[in-house]
């Protein structure tokens, strides 16, 4: 690009984080600030019968304790099913039953123990299959009551949360052209989003109503916006505060605990509030990603066209599937990699079960998707005797031509999903066998997935942006967008930056955002932050420039259009030593006789996703995301039977769209590689068979480490554009997740002959796999390891 | 984590205690026998601290001893043996040449033991004291035949380790007695020794752990060789059949097949949330299978 | 049973705080709560993550699972000591520089840390850079840039070290 800014390595401006004094909930207090406590049900399905905490009252320093029938409503983003504390019936084993306020936390702890609970258990249900029989029992019997968006189906007097339906062409006419089929179910466990930052809230309500709340959340005019409908209050009176966040991955997109911090507050006279969970709580209090099961069968032709794809996604949403409807939307409008199939029936379903409720997590069910998905593929290309690379080039979308899953036709400039294929079978040299290690019990392979994705969102999911020229000539940016690791404050200063002809440095976007002073943002999720909150930026940088030309074109005595924005001056085009610089005229430019014109100069902009529909409820035809970004990864494993652990050498990934700045994308890359390697080989959620997590802790739970990582890590982006995208540039962060358990299982099958159908891929799944599918390799083994002598 | 029965209560903060920091031995053993089960010794705290956040453990008095200075004894005398005192960490274990070679298979199980940061703190007599059946040093210090060195008001003792553990998370310390050091004897002229620790990334605990410990495999006569494990089994154990076994005078092809046989029958794995009771099978058997090839023939 | 507060010294960054801790409180909450030095950061309270690391008497230890109390007398350096304010330590510089960190929650730790290898071994290999790093969790940058901003440090404590 010939730019100055823009598409370069630029450091990150958030450098607070390493000078130690970047702010996050987790260091927010009020004076005056009293604790609150939680205290859960050690069953995962009961009916509360009484509650008794005369002696939790007693502590010294105990304000309140609140229990479930202080709060008789529902909160909640898709589908309001959340009640604040426990009501009639808990709900899963770690669900809250009453809460303690105290004066500090040693009180509050003191007291929780104190609380007592009469139950009676009722029988849970714990897996998503069990819930869909007609005669399992019902998580919410009155889900007929509940409110919930206008795109979501729940089915009162079942457990199904949302029900989605895409339909193209005519099924049973696909499968019966072709020539060979695989049939296959997929399970994927629970897993949590595991970012490094507890939920915090700390709430306080003023005297005039006004509710402030400053949290843990990616996203704070949803949460502001919540908050007002939930509690009936008028939306300019809640006043959210968004700062830094140590991560969120989708586990604090929508509204989190926000409301109980809030309600409490409010029958405490307004004393602030602080609500912080510690890690263990953070994991049965917060919302988790679902399970999945795939059921898919997918059928070409014999020279390799995919003509029929069936599918029945199920998702273990939890207790609560306030947010996982929508990540069924998800995968119910997109439930196929980016490849055009003629004929396509899938029907996705949320389940309630009696576990940890769910939520968003990078990807938004698509990196789950495609483990499936790509899984299919390659057994496909093995039925038909084709190479994996070559059957996926066949099939693979065509901007401009081909007809998506949505009946979309896939505008020209969507990208190149061939390419980015393309591009990754080279970097992993496809195609040349992985050289053998020397030990016997290794063995190396290769494998390869793609993807594409858009955000899921409404199709008015809107952002605005406001730019303010400061009378040195820096400039002000509010935006609403949260800033929670992935880096778009630094890329929206990158584009003022080029825009404007300033320096990064004379550019501020304060790390805290107030909904009552910062523009309006839907959401940050999706990757679509810089996409949406980009093109207002671009939008407002275009009305301040209209400004600046027109003062500079009234000194100048030129027309507006004769006048150009250069290194932080305006300039008469072809005269560029007749220039007045921004500082001159941000607050209203003046002649030396003291006439001044202008004003303070204030641009602003607004976007909202073009050409987006909504679907139809019968089919899913649909426009449903304003972009869609490509890619592919690849990777080579090896396999040690020795220890059942598979290590990822190398992991290469290809992205079609340019970058704004290569450095934070190359952080997406490799964050969301080794996140999406560890969820494939590590990372479940483990309930025992009453329905209790059982590692709810660092210890059990498996992050990667450092040392953890792939030798190698290579990614490249093409810089094929979307037109209308900021620069041509796409969202990247929740794709840089997606390809790696399908290449990782796809590599395996390469390695060793062993398909896999089920995550994760850890030590006791792969040993228990060779067993069953390629015994004589242990017996290899066995052979290798006697001792001579 | 809960206290009373009908709720979950997940504490951020450690439960009360009074805490003592005596200056000499003596003090230590006074308090503990003043205080007898309510009270616990600290030492790095890093198993001690967790347990008693989650409410596991909740002492009344915490005897902090890291502030005895006879307790941080490191001494080797040639022929004879090293000893280890209470509050010696297990950083400064690393960092000792003797450790790393004479007790070469300590070393190798003290490298993989948690991480840098709490080898700083976490102790080698308090990883022993804990008795979890994961603890990496244990079967190191099986094979290695430490003693234990207690003492109380009323005395001291010594026990060998094999009789140290009694079931998961209980040794044969009485309420008022604690471990005062660790005395490993000088290991078999030209022992070799490794352990395996099979885990599930760059830091867990041990899904299974295999101390090997093998001197003189070519000559019969003068052969030694020693197998412990850890999570296999309520307790870290040592095979000690395995150490008759080779002295048998048969090809070494042979014993190792019959070793990796017995070890196998003497170990009862579980599953839990870490692993497979299968999965942990196959890793005694390939794990043996490996530190044996790699011992007998190297 | 009453707590007895326990009156302390602990040198912060070079500077003396007395303070009276109660026993169950961990040097964590002590500094974080009484003396507000709040780059130390805390979320598993059991050892596993890192985010509480500080040097304590020049060890990198998890503030977490120590007791103030038991920190008594001692020396603590947390990342605001590690370069005068509104200075940046060249280990800071480098992480800005090559991008090693996103959300910025496991960050002080993980300076800290590289900081203290540094110190001590400036030629330490990627493998032994990624064994010390193994101790602290990031969950947000995949750790290769991490590596990359402590490789690129490891020049100025090598200078540092052949001045003294
Ligand atoms: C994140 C993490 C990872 C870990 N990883 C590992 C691992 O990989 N492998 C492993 O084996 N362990 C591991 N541990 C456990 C722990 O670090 C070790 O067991 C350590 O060696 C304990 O030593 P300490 O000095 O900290 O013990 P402390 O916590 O001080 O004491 C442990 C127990 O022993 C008692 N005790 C201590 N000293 C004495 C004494 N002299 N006499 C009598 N009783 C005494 C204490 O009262 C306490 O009950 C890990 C712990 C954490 C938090
Ligand atoms: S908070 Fe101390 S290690 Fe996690
Ligand atoms: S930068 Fe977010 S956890 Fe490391």
């Amino acid at each position: 690009m010939g730019t100055k800014y823009v598409g370069k390595p630029i450091p990150r401006i958030d450098i607070d984080k390493v000078a130690g004094d970047a702010e996050y909930p987790y260091d927010f207090t009020l004076p005056g600030m009293v604790y609150a406590k939680l205290v859960a049900a050690p069953y995962a399905h009961a009916k509360i019968l009484k509650i008794k905490y005369d002696e939790a009252l007693k502590v010294p320093g105990v304000l309140a304790v609140f229990t479930g029938a202080d709060f008789p409503f529902k909160v909640g983003i898709y589908a309001a099913d959340r009640d604040v504390l426990a009501r009639e019936k808990v709900l899963y084993y770690g669900h809250p039953v009453a809460a303690v306020v105290a004066e500090t936390l040693e009180a509050a702890e003191k007291a929780a123990e104190l609380i007592e609970v009469e139950y009676e258990p009722l029988p849970p249900v714990l897996d998503a299959l069990e819930a869909l029989k007609p005669d399992a029992p019902l998580v919410h019997e009155k889900l007929h009551e509940y409110k919930h968006a206008p795109f979501i189906y729940p089915k009162p007097g079942t457990n199904i949360a949302t029900h989605l339906k895409l339909r193209k062409g005519n099924i049973e006419e696909g499968f019966s052209k072709a020539d060979v089929v695989v049939e296959n179910t997929y399970y994927e466990p629970l897993i949590s989003q595991g970012y490094l930052e507890n939920w915090v809230g700390v709430a306080r309500v003023k005297s005039d109503g006004t509710v402030e709340i400053w949290s843990s959340h990616q996203s704070p005019f949803a949460v502001r916006n919540l908050l007002a409908t939930s509690l009936g209050l008028p939306i300019h009176k809640v006043v959210v505060h968004h700062m830094y966040i140590g991560g969120g991955f989708g586990g604090k997109a929508g509204l989190l605990l926000e409301h109980i911090p809030v309600l409490f507050s409010m029958k405490l006279g307004g004393r602030p509030v602080r609500l912080e969970l510690n890690r263990e709580e953070n994991y049965f209090y917060m919302a988790q990603r679902a399970g999945y099961y795939f059921k898919m069968k997918t059928g070409a032709t014999k020279d390799g066209k995919l003509i029929a794809h069936w599918g029945e996604y199920i998702l273990d949403a939890g207790a609560y599937a306030d947010y996982t409807v929508n990540v069924a939307r998800s995968v119910g409008l997109k439930p196929f990699g980016p490849y055009e199939i003629e004929h396509v029936h899938t029907d996705a379903y949320a389940v309630y079960t009696n576990k940890i409720p769910t939520t968003a997590f990078r990807g938004f069910g698509l990196m789950e998707l495609y483990f499936a998905s790509e899984r299919q593929m390659d057994l496909l290309a093995k039925k038909l005797g084709m190479d994996p690379v070559e059957f996926r080039l066949k099939n693979v979308l065509i901007p401009g031509k081909s007809i998506t899953h949505t009946q979309e036709r896939l505008r020209e400039d969507a990208g190149d999903p061939a390419g980015a294929i393309k591009e990754a079978a080279k970097l992993i040299e496809w195609g040349k066998p992985p050289e053998q290690p020397k030990e016997p019990w290794k063995f190396r392979g290769k494998g390869i997935a793609a993807f594409w994705k858009g955000p899921v969102q409404p199709s008015n999911a809107a952002s605005s942006a406001i730019v303010k020229l400061n009378d040195d000539g820096s400039v002000d940016v509010l935006v609403g967008t949260g800033e929670m690791g992935q880096g778009t404050i630094t890329s929206l200063a990158q584009i003022v930056a080029e825009e404007l002809g300033i320096p990064v440095e004379k550019i501020r976007i304060s790390p805290e955002r107030r909904t009552d002073m910062v523009p309006y943002t839907w959401q940050t999720v999706g990757s679509r932050g810089l996409f949406s909150e980009g093109q207002a930026l671009i939008r407002a940088l275009e009305d301040l420039k209209s400004q600046i030309k027109k003062v500079a074109a009234q000194v100048f005595r030129v027309f507006e259009d004769q006048i150009e924005i250069r290194d932080g001056k305006a300039c008469v085009v072809g005269e560029p030593w007749e220039c007045i610089s921004l500082a001159e005229m941000a607050l209203g430019y003046m002649y030396p006789n003291g006439n001044t014109i202008g004003g303070p100069l204030i641009g602003r902009g607004s976007h909202v996703p073009v050409r987006t529909s909504i679907p139809d409820p019968e089919t899913g035809k649909s426009v449903p995301a304003p972009f869609y970004t490509f890619g592919a990864g690849a990777v080579e494993v090896e396999v040690d039977l020795i220890t059942g652990r598979v290590k990822v050498l190398k992991a290469v990934m290809v992205l079609d769209t340019p970058a704004i700045n290569p450095l934070l994308v190359a952080g997406q890359v490799y964050g969301g590689t080794v996140m999406g390697i560890n969820i494939g080989l590590l990372e479940e959620l483990k309930f025992d068979k009453n329905g209790r997590l059982m590692n709810p802790n660092f210890t059990d739970y498996k992050l990667a480490r450092a040392a953890d990582i792939p030798e190698e890590m290579i990614f490249k982006c093409l810089g094929v554009g979307q037109k209308d995208a900021p620069y041509g540039a796409k969202g990247v962060g929740e794709l840089t997740m997606l390809p790696w358990p399908a290449a990782i299982a796809n590599a395996i099958a390469n390695a060793i002959g062993v398909e896999l159908y089920e995550l994760p891929m850890k030590p006791d799944k792969i040993i228990e796999e060779v067993k069953k599918q390629r015994p004589e390799l242990l017996e290899k083994v066995r052979e290798a390891l006697k001792v001579k002598g | 984590m809960a206290a009373s029965k009908s709720v979950l209560v997940f504490h951020t903060l450690l439960p009360e205690f009074e805490y003592f920091r005596p200056k000499t031995l003596q003090e230590a053993l006074e308090l503990l026998d003043k205080y007898k089960g309510d009270a616990r010794i600290l030492a790095g705290g890093t198993d001690l601290l967790v347990d008693m956040r989650m409410r596991i453990k909740q002492p009344k008095y915490v005897i902090d001893i890291k502030g005895i200075d006879e307790l941080h004894t490191l001494k080797y005398e040639e022929g004879k043996g090293l000893t280890i005192g209470a509050t010696v960490t297990l950083d400064e274990l690393l960092n000792n040449k003797i450790v790393k070679e004479k007790y070469y298979v300590l070393w190798d199980a003290i490298r993989q033991l948690a991480d840098t940061h709490l080898r700083m703190k976490a102790t080698l007599v308090g990883n022993i004291c804990n008795a979890s059946p994961a603890a990496d040093s244990a079967p190191a210090l099986l094979v290695l035949k430490a003693k234990v060195n207690i003492a109380s008001v009323n005395g001291t003792r010594t026990v060998e380790i094999k009789d140290f553990f009694k079931w998961v998370k209980k040794t044969i310390l009485e309420p008022n007695e604690m471990v005062t050091s660790i005395f490993i004897p000088e290991p078999p002229e030209g022992a070799k020794g490794r352990y395996l620790k099979f885990v599930r990334s760059a830091e867990d605990l041990a899904l299974v752990g295999i101390a090997a410990l093998v001197a003189n495999p070519k000559d019969p006569a003068k052969r030694i060789v020693r197998i412990a494990l850890s999570s296999v089994a309520p307790t870290p154990v040592i095979v000690e059949e395995v150490e008759e076994l080779f002295k048998q005078d048969k090809p070494l092809s042979e014993l190792a097949e019959e070793a990796v046989k017995l070890v196998m029958s003497k170990v009862s794995p579980i599953t839990d949330v870490r692993a497979t009771k299968e999965l942990r099978e196959h890793m005694v058997e390939f794990g043996t299978r490996y530190l044996l090839k790699t011992l007998l023939e190297g | 049973m009453a707590e007895k507060l326990i009156p302390i010294t602990l040198k912060v960054n070079g500077k003396e705080y007395k303070v009276e801790v109660k026993p169950n409180e961990t040097l964590l909450f002590v500094l974080r709560n009484k003396l507000n030095i709040k780059s130390v950061k805390g979320t598993c309270y059991r050892g596993e993550c890192g985010v509480c690391t500080v040097l304590l008497n020049g060890k990198p230890v998890k503030s977490c699972l120590v007791l103030a109390a038991e920190a008594d007398g001692a020396e603590i350096i947390t990342l605001e000591g590690l370069a005068p304010f509104g200075t940046l330590a060249p280990i800071q510089k480098a992480f800005i520089e090559h991008g090693a960190f996103q959300c910025g929650f496991c960050t002080p730790g993980f300076i800290l840390t590289a900081h203290w290898l540094l110190t001590n071994k400036p030629d330490a290999t990627e493998e032994e850079i990624k064994e010390v790093l193994s101790g602290l969790i990031c969950r947000c940058t995949g750790y290769k840039q991490i590596i990359e901003a402590i490789k690129a440090a490891a020049k100025y404590y090598k200078q540092d070290k052949q001045k003294q």
